[in-house]
């Protein structure tokens, strides 16, 4: 009942500071506003952004042998031409002139695989798309560019789930081929349709291969078939989705932040005195403090899913999975919360807690990825993320909404369990040690609670 | 009540509190006075189980504070130096909260919160938050968190410190009350009129050590100086101030221009007679005052500095 007293002051005392309440209420819902509207479609500004390059797989399924001879009998067989005279290589565009361009190698870095090596690769998460070249690719793309006849050319772009926003910039590269090979297509159809009407014969497809090489930059618009499948059956999150969580995540480490200097700020008022003297114990106290970080984390969750929900139409989809995160979400940031506060409160000045505010915080959120997806950051980055409660959050709340199941995501529950289990026994064992502290008008040496 | 036992106290070399021995007696108020950095809230923190003493030992009620501190927490309400509330709160959230705190609940809160309200004067008042209260509201308020559980023993450490007259002369009024309906009282001061007025019994303490102790009576008779009577004549000659000097009960006269004073044993006394002895030489008076020994001087005797001046 007393450490109801103490939650409930506590709560009341942080209510009536506008401050907080801006910080760890309004700041969250205003940026994922922003951030979700603002990078709604593809959550990067690349022009800002350096960009970690993405790892994809490509498959070929074709086999460039029998695609060259089949090619060659069906130009002698219709066109009467030699193959020696058009030497045009779509494998060589793909992969040399497009993949290995300038710009191009800016984005992506690709590997050949096997298909089957490619879908695991994709399936881990270490290559964020695979591309398909399909069976005859090189002997359709060669009809579609050499012959006034077209060939349906399938080029699959599979994605993962956990990294769709690489996987849409995936996307968007293999669009900007599909248009550059239509334009291409198109100025092929101008030569023939030239050719034949001032009846040019072999001499009018001699220069073929130089007119094509000077189209190749001016090209556009191609009907490539380019198939977006996400594995294992999930939807890409949007921008609002990730935002929602991101700001979550990261802005629940400010309760945290505030618990952090709920301890010396009593000690410096001497209410934590008059607590000691009205003969309350330090675990009580302590206590009080981490059921108040919870409620804060816990009410700082419930408004932003709400107002996400509400909003930003953001499908939280599996309430009671949202709901268990949340729940082990706050209870890790109340752990932190009094580790900060304890070690604030034996060292008797506030540099921990601003330093916690100002800058572990940012630091966390960076690695946990609530300023940018994961995936775009380097790995490095990547593999820090581990060490950010905001992260393991994130990367739970994200999987919910993905469509995995509680269970997918029992290991980031048990992180956040343990994580404040243990920020909670630290925090016990530093505020019940004897202390060394200066107050205002005694050096306190010890105080038994 | 209280027993004190060679108490004493050290931050590394310094010594705060140096082997100090009182006690205080049930019902009765007991002053702490003394200069700043003398020790007073060194002692009283130690006497509310904040600090552990380096030596010594202090029981309450026979029941040693230190091996058994709950004893005393339960029975003691103390009055910190500092306004020990929530500012962003209202009073009545104040009070509440410590209410709650020393587990009353429901009805029994609510009345005993009215009740305080009264004593401290604050009923009216309670609604706003403690950020708008003047420092003597404050200061009142912050008496009444240490009487919600109805304490037998009550510390107040400096508690009228930086505030103004009227509410100075409110919190005396409360704590001549508190006197009244018996309840026993440790009251640390700097003000020495306040322990006059107040106190039972006087500890003087500088530099960790009590130089003096006793009623106000006892304390004042330290002083050799006894009774000042000034007296002020139309017009003063050898004759009349050799009269005076040598009037029985009179220790010495100095002559200062047109104003002669006066050190003897008991001033009442000596006044009549001195009167009557101006009369006898045909003077007129012009004006008297009559200073007689008080604490500040019972300090500058014992120390050789002025209380204040510390």
């Amino acid at each position: 009942m007393k450490v109801l007293s103490i939650i409930i002051k506590d709560f009341k005392t942080i209510l009536s500071d506008k401050q907080a309440i801006i910080l760890t209420m309004l700041m969250p819902i205003i940026l994922m506003t922003i951030l979700s509207l603002a990078l709604k479609g593809s959550f990067i500004r690349s022009n800002s952004l350096e960009i970690e390059r993405i790892n994809i797989a490509v498959v070929k399924k074709y086999n460039e042998n029998s695609d060259n001879i089949m090619f060659e009998k069906t130009l002698k067989k219709v066109m009467d031409i030699t193959p020696d005279n058009v030497e045009i290589n779509p494998d060589k565009i793909f992969f040399e002139d497009f993949l290995e361009s300038k710009e191009v190698s800016k984005l992506l870095k690709y590997t050949v695989a096997e298909e089957k090596d490619a879908l695991e690769l994709l399936n881990k998460g270490e290559v964020a798309a695979v591309i398909v070249l399909p069976d005859k690719f090189l002997y359709n793309m060669k009809i579609n560019l050499i012959t006034p006849f077209r060939n349906n050319v399938d080029i699959k772009v599979l994605t993962h789930a956990d990294k769709s926003m690489a996987g849409e910039i995936v996307t968007s590269v293999m669009e900007a081929y599909a248009d550059s090979m239509s334009s291409v297509i198109i100025g092929k159809n101008v030569l023939i349709e030239s050719v034949s009407a001032n009846d040019l014969g072999q001499s009018g497809y001699d220069n073929m291969e130089e007119i094509m090489e000077g189209m190749s930059s001016l090209m556009k618009g191609i009907s490539i078939n380019i198939e977006n499948t996400v594995v294992e059956g999930r939807e890409s999150v949007t921008s609002s989705e990730y935002y929602a969580v991101a700001m979550m995540s990261m802005f629940i480490l400010f309760a945290a932040g505030q618990g952090g200097r709920m301890l010396l700020e009593e000690k410096d008022n001497q209410t934590y005195q008059r607590m000691v003297i009205a003969d309350i114990s330090k675990t009580h106290i302590l206590a009080g403090k981490f059921f108040t970080v919870f409620l804060i984390a816990s009410v700082q969750i419930l408004i932003m899913i709400a107002f996400s929900y509400f909003a930003l139409k953001v499908k939280w989809k599996d309430f009671s999975s949202i709901f268990i995160i949340s729940i082990t979400s706050a209870f890790a940031v109340a752990g932190l919360g009094i580790f900060i506060g304890s070690l604030t409160y034996s060292m008797g000045n506030y540099k921990l807690a601003n330093t916690f505010e100002n800058v572990i915080i940012q630091i966390m959120a960076l690695l946990g990825g609530s300023f940018f997806p994961l995936d775009l950051l380097p790995d490095v980055i990547q593999k820090l993320g581990f060490l950010s409660l905001n992260g393991v959050a994130l990367k739970a709340f994200l999987k919910i909404i993905l469509g995995y199941s509680i269970r997918d995501i029992s290991k980031n529950i048990l992180t956040l369990a343990i994580t404040g289990t243990i920020f909670t026994i630290l925090a016990l064992i530093i505020f019940n040690k004897e202390e060394s502290v200066d107050v205002k008008h005694n050096k306190i040496t010890s105080v038994k609670a | 009540m209280l027993n004190v036992k060679n108490l004493y106290k050290n931050f590394g070399n310094i010594t705060a509190v140096d082997g100090i021995s009182f006690e205080v007696n049930k019902e009765e108020v007991f002053g702490l006075l003394g200069p700043n950095g003398a020790g007073k809230s060194t002692t009283i923190s130690i006497i509310s189980t904040l600090l552990k003493p380096t030596g010594g030992e202090v029981l309450f009620e026979g029941e040693s504070i230190f091996s058994n501190p709950k004893f005393i927490r339960r029975k003691l309400g103390v009055v910190p130096q500092d306004i020990a509330l929530y500012p962003t709160l209202t009073g009545y959230e104040n009070l509440r909260f410590w209410g709650n705190l020393y587990g009353l609940r429901g009805h029994e809160l609510k009345t005993r919160i009215d009740e305080v309200a009264e004593i401290i004067g604050l009923n009216g008042r309670l609604k706003d938050k403690v950020e708008k209260y003047s420092g003597g509201m404050k200061r009142r308020l912050n008496i009444g968190a240490a009487l919600l559980h109805k304490p037998e023993f009550l510390i107040m450490d400096e508690p009228t410190v930086g505030i103004d007259p009227q509410s100075r002369s409110h919190i005396l009024d409360t704590v001549l009350k508190l006197k009244d309906e018996g309840l026993t009282i440790i009251y640390t001061t700097h003000y020495m009129e306040e322990a006059e007025n107040l106190c039972n019994r006087i500890c003087i303490m500088d530099e960790g050590k009590i130089i003096a102790s006793g009623t106000r009576q006892e304390l004042v008779e330290l002083v050799k100086e006894k009774t000042q009577i000034s007296i002020k004549l139309d017009s003063v000659n050898e004759s009349i101030l050799n009269s005076l000097k040598n009037m029985p009960g009179v220790n010495d006269a100095k002559l200062d221009e047109d104003t002669i004073n006066l050190y003897g044993e008991n001033g009442d006394i000596l006044l009549a007679e001195i009167i009557a002895k101006v009369s006898e030489h045909k003077r007129r008076i012009q004006s008297i005052d009559v200073k007689k020994p008080n604490l500040e001087a019972v300090f500058l005797h014992l120390t050789g500095k002025a209380l204040r001046d510390v």
